[in-house]
């Protein structure tokens, strides 16, 4: 009992590991890293802003040793201002890794070094997955590691060309993601057709339906314009967010529904029955699982918005209303796919038998 | 009608066809977590806690998701449990990492977005950042909990140990797809924007908005990690007692 227990602790370890490791790699870098060695709080102010927010704006100086480069060794101090609420700064605190930069005068912050806690939450990630899923765990990295290649593959090539183009490319590139993902989960088998046809059809539709709403409404109250980092066109951005979004919930679904069915025998009217059934049970949790995802993303903002004196229905439908949309779109897909990958596993088996 | 409302119409009637009675219970579901949603950011900008917040809103979407989506009492007293259960452990986990990685509030790249607003508004962005990492994590916890419990009491006396091997591969490696291709979708915009201006690599893993994101999905990942073995401890631990 007690060596079971242990176990729990290897994430535990992977972290602390990991998180050592990434603090110690300012050498593979070339810009000047630092680490602060000592901070002082040299002023410290309450401020008001015009909507009567009260917040405190803390000035730090900090002594900082230079990990990497020529000037390894050696030490410097830098300035850093910081508020309550952090909206766009942070405290320093003794232990901090920094990116350092200088153009004339003193040594500035540029940027925190993030590395080490990022490569942490990843051992520790990877170390909790080995422990439950054991050796599937390298077939679900490399799926990911697969795609992950891909999507930046794509968004490398698209820089370079015109736009209508780029729309085909990226619905080619959801089709690809189908492809491998299914081939990942299901192998290379005939039910791995019916989940792509099933992902791909049910998420065409979604979106050709969404966007008929769009179109039919007039875009009434939806703010493409509010579309964040946009170097494209915003609908573009907006459209690959959607289909890109949903692609994995909906594959989840199809090949839930594919597999079950393609296991049953009898009356294609039964089979039928069972995929729908299946689908029932999952749809309501899998829509929840993007929606909370699509909307948490809007959280800062929002609260930014609604501090700043606009009012609530404003902030929903300016900050909140991309991500809704984006989630009743998945939700389309979602319960689409179940009626279409039954049908077309149903279809499908009976080929099989047959042959 | 407003856009959002045709969608929103849309998809009760497509759930309604596909889900029937339990199309319109899921369709209920997802209504009180809007709504539930709103409240909190309502409540956070209102000067609450954004932990405290997180923590009440979110057991109530816990419960919400879990006890509307299944019938089946069996099932969702032990999802339930767990998923309180694991949610507890996230949050250590989510202010770990929120932390170290100084990753609330905005970064270079939103700079255009906040021309004009005033920045010392008063809450604080890293409790928000913690508050949205737990949230955002739910859906996920809830589901997979109600699928291990569901899948568990399926098997029933004869669950052996590659049963229940099998059920915990099939569920991670479903949840892990849905939840990569959600935070890739979400955030494709910024991929683009990183590519087009050629960020080093080095820069790209650095980056507070990457850094931020790409914690949350490792957020995510644990999260349901987590949830499968401590289900099936709680069905096992009822199990047991019943017995």
């Amino acid at each position: 009992m007690r060596k079971q227990w242990l176990k729990w602790l290897l994430p535990v370890l992977a972290f602390l590991v990991a998180f050592g490791l990434g603090r110690l790699d300012s050498r593979l870098y070339r810009q000047p890293i630092g680490q602060v060695i000592a901070v002082k709080t040299v002023k410290s102010v309450k401020t008001v802003d015009n909507f009567d927010n009260q917040d405190r704006t803390t000035t730090q100086e900090a002594t900082v040793r230079f990990l990497n480069t020529s000037r390894r060794g050696q030490t410097t101090t830098i300035t850093n201002q910081f508020t309550y609420s952090g909206t766009v700064d942070s405290p320093l605190r003794r232990g901090t890794q920094v990116f350092l930069t200088k153009s004339s005068g003193p040594w500035r912050l540029s940027n925190f070094k993030r590395d080490a806690i990022v490569l942490a939450l990843a051992a520790f990630t990877l170390a909790l997955l080995m422990l439950i899923v054991r050796k599937r765990l390298w077939f679900i990295s490399a799926s990911i590691a697969v795609n992950a290649i891909l999507f930046t593959l794509a968004t490398h090539i698209q820089t370079d060309a015109s736009r209508p183009l780029v729309w085909v490319l990226f619905s080619g590139l959801a089709i690809v993601f189908a492809v491998v993902t299914a081939l990942f989960v299901v192998g290379w088998r005939p039910v791995c057709a019916v989940v792509v046809g099933g992902t791909v059809g049910a998420t065409a539709l979604a979106v050709g339906l969404g966007y008929a709403i769009f179109a039919l409404t007039g875009y009434r109250d939806l703010h493409l314009e509010a579309v964040k980092y946009v170097t494209q066109s915003p609908q573009l951005l907006f459209f690959i967010q959607i289909v890109i979004g949903s692609l994995g919930a909906v594959l989840d679904e199809c090949s839930d529904i594919a597999i079950s069915i393609m296991q049953l025998d009898g009356s294609g009217k039964k089979r039928f029955n069972a995929g729908m059934a299946i689908g029932r049970n999952v749809m309501g949790p899998l829509i929840t699982v993007l929606f909370m995802i699509f909307i948490a993303e809007t959280f800062a903002e929002a609260v930014l918005w609604l501090r700043n004196g606009n009012a609530i229905d404003q902030t929903i439908s300016w900050v909140m209303g991309l991500g809704f949309a984006q989630s009743l779109i998945s939700g389309f897909g979602i319960v689409i796919a179940i009626p279409l990958t039954s049908l077309l596993a149903t279809l499908a088996g009976k080929k099989e038998v047959a042959a | 009608m407003t856009t959002l409302s045709a969608l929103a119409l849309t998809l009760l009637v497509l759930m309604l066809a596909v889900g029937g009675k339990q199309g319109l219970s899921d369709a209920f579901a997802l209504l009180l977590n809007a709504g539930l949603m709103i409240l909190a950011v309502i409540l956070i900008a209102g000067g609450f806690a954004p932990l405290a917040v997180a923590a009440v809103i979110g057991l109530i979407v816990l419960a919400v998701t879990i006890f509307l989506s299944t019938t089946d009492m069996n099932v969702a007293g032990p999802a339930f449990v767990a998923s309180l259960l694991v949610m507890t452990g996230v949050i250590a986990v989510v202010v770990v990492g929120v932390l170290f990685s100084h990753t609330g509030g905005f970064g270079a790249e939103d700079t255009e977005d906040l021309e004009g607003f005033s920045l010392t508004v008063g809450v604080s962005f890293q409790q928000v950042l913690i508050a949205t990492g737990l949230l955002s994590t739910l859906g996920a916890i809830a589901e997979a909990a109600t699928a291990v419990a569901a899948g568990l009491i399926e098997l029933g006396d004869d669950a052996t140990a590659a049963g229940r091997q099998d059920i915990a591969q099939a569920i991670i490696g479903t949840a892990l797809n849905t939840l990569f291709f959600g935070f890739f979708g979400g955030f494709s915009a910024l991929f683009i924007w990183f590519a087009k201006l050629r960020y080093p690599f080095w820069e790209v893993l650095n980056d507070q908005i990457f850094a931020g994101e790409l914690i949350q999905v490792l957020f995510s990942v644990i999260a349901v990690a987590a949830t499968v073995p401590m289900t099936m401890w709680v069905v096992g631990r009822r199990h047991r007692e019943e017995g």
